[in-house]
């Protein structure tokens, strides 16, 4: 336990100038002082986090850990200085926070593994499960090839534990450091970028991995040397969390129709993608570190595609529709997934008999094409099939049954990158989940856009909702650069290099574009309203000018209609993200409160379970502590040392003690002008203005010669009149007042800062007999509750308190104290019955508890 | 004859009030005694030492001074109102005493003396402390029961 407690310790933050004599209370009061200043830092950091929670923010990782850390710091300073000044009753404290501190690093390090495996892996023994060797993409691709038996391409996979080794084997891990740049700057990220990329094209790949690869390759020819010429492939990426259920679409490269020799440098190529500007926005946005980014590759066939394309195997845009939708482009996929063209549009019936509901089919001018040695070319497409569709009917119907397997085999809709070779023979690419949007359906939109005027009326809905802000065109990457909060971004083509500007974009409209490419695919999952294929817009809209873009009707109107906007308020996909999510679940260990009711039994530090209930625990208790200090057996003691008397027409004697602050002078005796402590200052000022009942009190000589020659009444004790002191500094007072029979004490600290701030009053009345003294602490006690204190009682005892008001109001209930401290001097005699002490109490409320009292 | 004691209302039973407590507090006290058929208010100081007794015709006295007069046109008790007496001490109003008996003084002793001063409640002491005190009205039926009881 001691080394437990030392471990602690150790940690604590440095320590303050060192105290010049060594004065008991004085330390006392320097670490309360530093408990609650402690306490504010954690209570400002739940609310930022908790702030970050509500959807409105974008924060990556590296926030969530330095808050984080942070905050146990100062709950660890909160139990240290509570130690001190409790002088180490509340040991326990110490293994609840250990508790609690352990859940929260085992969620923060929870780190994915990488399997031990060859540093290459064939297709045919790829299946589902080996994710996290071989990635999201490349698993699905030897799933759909040994467990579903659809056709693909032939291939390999460079593993998770290659790039490892890799990474290793150039100390990468230390040469790249993410954590350092802020999300939201640009500058940083792009810098940051092209560091990253440059180390990696210039690192050695090991040479038992670079062996394993051509060894890997030389297979892949002999195997594919019946289907092509000289065997090239294409390079991919299949990063780890790829494809799960981030589709981190478009953001890695693909190296296309690459020849043997290349692919060492290819391979390289697409690994230092896992750092491009936007890749690195984007996984930092799904909270993702750069420790979670591992990349494996797939090499695969490269079939020069007739046709090719994409495929959903429900609609994307509408969770009541589940038609098939199929993309084709003539040559290879890349342009129709990157925007560049137009492609031909078919829906199929999913049901049976197998129907195409629609075909478009815009003429396509340019392909993208291998080149016979390598690289790929975009080429003319030929004159006779650039209207044509580019599948047949029958072709059509035969890749719908594909998309419905494979959905099928998943049990969930699927996004599928499909090619069809010159032999006009299928491959499947690619499969992964396809993210559908669950909408609210928009009703009235006839009357709530009537009078707009529609600026433009086609397009396609690439992702639902309403967006309205002011127009800003996007031609190049400096345009992207300078992309304004809430604007509506429209560019000519679409580009998945606009995910970064999806956080601030309102809406995305492009003349050229389709709904299944990578973009469309992007503004779905951050859920940004999109119209693509508007043709027109480019030249129809104004920069600068307010729309509203309609992207559930697919129109877009001139100036920003507000109801349309709140009729297509959209959810926020952020809170998807697993960055979201886990400061959520971090959260939990750290936000909700438990300990409650300071009267529970269970309000002890076996009963915490978050940071939350440690430091209320604190809190309390340390304003426990600062009380009792007027009880302390050592007041005496002090008192000759170093009390000073107080010089003030009220029939009280009183001392004080000043801990830091609290007086302006040295001399032993002062006049209350020269007090600076606030709590104080207000108390004294309002015993001031009071008319005192009774005669003046006598000095205790005085007394104690009268006390022998006159009567006393039978019930009474004798009159204590012994003089008051109290322990103040600029903030804090403990002041103990002795009024005749009774003794009250009035705490209080009076800051800046509204949580550290309360009025404590104790009343405990002597004398009298019991219905006197039962009706007097009625009074008290009425009084107290009807001004707003928090009053308890037991028995002759009073507790009373109000917390965490501003400094006006506490001091305007410390005026209520110094009142009601006169006015109850020596009533016992008068509260003759219970209806005495109710006129007693309205008196009081109407004289002193006025109006401009709050 | 019984000693006193015995229809003794103490002290803490009895109105009674500290010299500086004001006029309206001492009206307030023996308005809301009223059930009780109490009339007077004691007087004490911070030591319990009797100063004096507070009677509800000291208290008209003192809140309007033509009381001591009878007028022929009768009184107008509102414009004859005096406002500014409430806040004053009841000190200043109240009769000064110098009776008192002892608590074993016999019951016809005290009898005799309240008829003498023609007063209705007398302090009872004993050594120095006031114990509270007795009244006519309790005396007087004790002593009647007293002679009923011996006629029968």
């Amino acid at each position: 336990m001691r080394r437990l407690l030392n471990i602690f310790r150790k940690k604590v933050v440095a320590p303050q100038p060192v105290l010049d004599d060594g004065r008991p209370f004085k330390e006392r009061y320097v670490y309360f002082k530093r408990l609650l200043s402690e306490n504010n830092t954690v209570l400002e950091i739940m609310a930022d986090m908790e702030e970050k929670l509500s959807g409105e923010y974008i924060f990556d990782m590296n926030y969530v850990r330095t808050s984080c850390s942070k905050l146990v710091d100062s709950v660890q300073n909160i139990i240290v200085n509570l130690d001190k000044l409790s002088k180490g009753k509340y040991p326990n404290l110490y293994f609840a926070f250990a508790k609690i501190n352990s859940k929260i690093e085992a969620t923060l390090t929870n780190k994915t593994e990488i399997p031990v495996t060859d540093f290459t892996i064939p297709f045919d023994s790829v299946t589902k499960d080996m994710v996290n060797s071989v990635g999201g993409k490349n698993a699905n691709l030897g799933e759909i090839k040994n467990k579903i038996g659809l056709p693909v391409p032939e291939g390999f996979c460079i593993t998770a534990y290659a790039f490892k080794k890799f990474i290793e084997f150039n100390d990468l891990k230390n040469k790249i450091i993410l954590s350092s740049v802020d999300i939201v700057d640009m500058e940083g990220l792009n810098r940051i970028s092209r560091e990253a990329r440059d180390l990696i094209m210039n690192s050695q790949i090991p040479p038992d991995i670079e062996s394993s690869i051509s060894n890997a390759f030389s297979e892949l020819s002999r195997k594919i040397s019946s289907r092509a010429g000289s065997p090239t492939a294409s390079v991919r990426s299949s990063a780890i969390h790829e494809d799960a259920k981030f589709t981190f679409a478009g953001q890695y490269k693909t190296a296309l129709n690459v020849k043997a020799d290349n692919v060492i440098e290819n391979y390289k190529r697409v690994i230092s993608s896992l750092f491009n500007t936007r890749a690195i926005f984007y996984y930092k946005s799904k909270g993702f570190e750069e420790e979670d980014m591992v990349m494996a590759v797939g090499v695969v066939e490269m079939i020069d595609a007739k046709a090719s394309g994409v495929m959903y195997s429900s609609d994307p845009t509408d969770a009541e529709k589940n038609d098939i939708i199929i993309n084709a482009v003539w040559g290879l996929g890349k342009y129709a997934v990157d925007g560049t063209v137009a492609p031909n549009v078919y829906i199929v019936s999913r049901d049976e008999p197998r129907t195409i509901l629609e075909k478009t089919t815009p003429v396509q001018e340019v392909m993208l094409k291998c080149n016979p040695k390598e690289d790929v070319v975009e080429v003319e497409v030929p004159e006779e099939i650039r209207a044509a569709s580019c599948l047949t009917d029958d072709q059509i119907k035969f890749l719908a049954d594909y998309a419905l397997v494979l959905e099928k085999h998943y049990n969930i809709p699927q996004d599928i990158e499909w090619v069809l070779d010159e032999k006009n023979k299928f491959f499947i690419l690619q499969t992964r989940p396809l993210r559908i949007l669950k909408e609210k359906p928009v009703k009235n939109i006839q009357a709530i856009t009537d009078g707009y005027k529609i600026l433009i009326n086609k397009g396609q809905i690439a992702c639902k909702g309403v967006g309205a802000g002011k127009v800003f065109f996007v031609k190049n990457d400096e345009d992207l650069q300078k992309f304004p909060e809430g604007a509506v971004l429209v560019a000519k083509h679409t580009s998945p290099k606009f995910v970064k500007v999806m956080n601030k974009a309102s809406a995305i409209v492009a003349d050229v574009g389709g709904i299944t490419g990578h973009m469309a695919s992007l503004s779905r999952e951050y859920n940004v309203p999109t119209l693509l294929d508007t043709q027109v817009a480019m030249k129809t809209l104004e920069a600068g000018k307010e729309i509203t873009v309609d992207a559930i009707n697919g129109n877009i109107y001139e100036g920003r209609i507000e109801e349309l906007i709140e009729a297509g308020k959209r959810e926020n996909p952020f809170k998807d993200t697993a960055v979201f999510k886990f400061l959520r679940a971090l959260l939990n260990n750290i936000v909700p409160l438990k300990l409650i009711d300071p009267e529970d039994e269970k309000f002890s530090p076996d009963y915490c379970e978050t940071f939350h209930d440690i430091t209320r625990f604190a809190h309390e208790v340390a304003m426990k502590e600062m009380f009792q200090i007027a009880d302390s057996p050592n007041i005496p003691n002090i008192r000759k040392r170093e009390a000073v008397k107080i010089e003030v027409k009220i029939p009280l004697e009183i001392y004080v003690i000043d801990l830091d602050g609290g007086i302006k002078s040295d001399s032993k005796k002062i006049t209350p002008d020269q007090i600076l402590s606030i709590p104080m200052n207000t108390l004294l000022q309002g015993m001031m203005a009071m008319e005192w009942p009774g005669p003046p009190p006598l000095n205790v000589k005085g007394f104690f010669s009268v006390i022998a020659s006159t009567t006393m009444q039978p019930h009474s004790e004798k009159l204590l009149w012994e003089p008051s002191f109290a322990i103040i500094s600029r903030e804090y007072m403990n002041f103990n007042i002795r009024l005749g029979y009774h003794i009250q004490t009035v705490e209080a600290f009076v800051g800046d800062n509204i949580n550290d701030n309360y009025v404590r009053f104790l009343f405990k009345g002597g004398g009298a007999s019991i219905d006197r003294r039962a009706r007097r602490t009625r009074l008290i006690k009425e009084i107290l509750e009807l001004t707003d204190f928090d009053v308890k009682r037991t028995g002759d005892v009073l507790d009373a308190r109000v917390t965490k008001y501003d400094k006006s109001n506490l001091l305007k209930k410390l005026g209520i104290l110094a009142r009601l401290t006169a006015y109850t001097k020596q009533l016992d005699m008068t509260l003759f019955n219970d209806a005495m002490v109710d006129w007693y109490i309205k008196e009081f409320l109407s004289k002193y508890y006025t109006e401009d009292w709050e | 004859m019984t000693e006193i004691k015995k229809l003794l209302i103490p002290l803490t039973d009895y109105p009674h009030m500290p010299y500086w407590a004001t006029l309206e507090e001492a009206i307030v006290l023996l308005n809301f005694s009223h059930g009780s058929g109490y009339h007077t208010v004691l007087v004490f100081d911070e030591f319990y030492k009797l100063l004096g007794m507070l009677h509800w015709k000291d208290i008209l006295r003192a809140i309007n001074p033509k009381f001591k007069e009878l007028s022929s046109e009768g009184i107008d008790i509102i414009t004859s109102w005096d406002d500014n007496k409430f806040k004053m001490p009841i000190k200043d109003f109240m009769s000064p005493f110098d009776i008192t008996v002892d608590a074993g003084d016999d019951i016809l002793k005290v009898a005799y003396l309240l008829l003498q001063h023609d007063i209705d409640i007398i302090p009872v002491k004993e050594s120095e402390k006031v114990l509270g005190v007795v009244r006519m009205h309790d005396i007087f039926h004790e002593i009647t029961g007293f002679i009923l009881q011996s006629k029968k």
